[in-house]
């Protein structure tokens, strides 16, 4: 592989590890709030409000907005499809994740699908 | 809580959002496309980069379909369950390479179509995962 290339891999990568952590901290500030049922308009608008309230709601706004600037800076640089196919290594980031910080158990089928993912990506930088 | 089986309502919905997720992409490809003379050396660089790019109205029009996005994709997964949805919204990484072909004039080889569908499968799996977890759990 190119250098060049190795640099917008690891940009990649970025978004992905950007997009994890804004996802961990979405999840991490919505588990604190409780939407009941029956769901109505005005419910959600009152959710939407006590959700921007918590500063790491805020925190999860901040990674996707960097994640976005990176993303942006990438598809500059290399075909489209190149780089939303790479992308996919975020559920590798999230599978890990999970498993490390959130404790949660990974299964057999997961694991499966994530070993099937980065065949994927290893095939699609190859070509 | 009990979830609704896929009908056809949502499994439109759900095909939309894999056309506005596509258009997301290709808006920002075109977006970024107008900026891609610009070298990052220097800090300032940065800015240069982020204010060209900014000032392309595709960004903005991503940057909506994004938001359209999520308020369906959120809709949905009130009715249906996550691992249903997103083996049928990862029909997106068929057609952002159809797009790329079709409006960006990119090549793509048979291995890159190979690597796209070990994706595919690995995607599905990984979210078929979730329903042994959510049954598990009730």
């Amino acid at each position: 592989m190119k250098e060049g290339l190795i640099f917008i891999f690891f940009l990649i990568a970025l978004t992905s590890v950007c997009d994890t952590i804004n996802q961990l901290f979405l999840k991490s500030a919505i588990n604190s709030l409780s939407l009941p049922s029956p769901i109505t308009i005005i419910k959600i608008i009152k959710f939407i409000i006590e959700l921007i309230r918590i500063p790491r709601a805020w925190i999860s706004f901040l990674f996707s907005v960097l994640s976005l600037c990176i993303w942006l800076f990438v598809l500059s640089k290399v075909d489209l499809n190149f780089a939303f196919s790479i992308d996919s290594m975020h559920y590798i980031f999230i599978a890990f994740a999970s498993k490390q910080i959130l404790k949660e158990k990974v299964n057999f089928k997961r694991w499966l699908g994530t070993i099937s993912i980065i065949i994927g990506i290893i095939l699609v930088s190859l070509s | 809580m009990f979830k609704k089986r896929l009908t056809f309502k949502i499994l439109l919905f759900l095909i939309f959002t894999d056309v506005l997720e596509t258009l997301t992409q290709f808006c920002f490809k075109k977006g970024a496309l107008s900026q891609s003379g610009i070298d990052i050396r220097i800090f300032s660089d940065i800015f240069n980069f982020l204010l060209g790019v900014f000032s392309s109205w595709f960004l903005w029009l991503g940057l909506l379909s994004v938001v359209l996005t999520f308020v369906i994709w959120s809709t949905v997964l009130s009715k249906i369950d996550l691992s249903v949805a997103v083996p049928i919204a990862s029909f997106s990484y068929i057609l952002i390479p159809l797009v790329s072909i079709i409006f960006l004039q990119e090549k793509i080889s048979v291995l890159r179509w190979l690597g796209v569908f070990f994706i595919l499968i690995g995607v599905i799996f990984v979210s078929l995962s979730s329903k042994e977890r959510q049954h598990s759990l009730e």
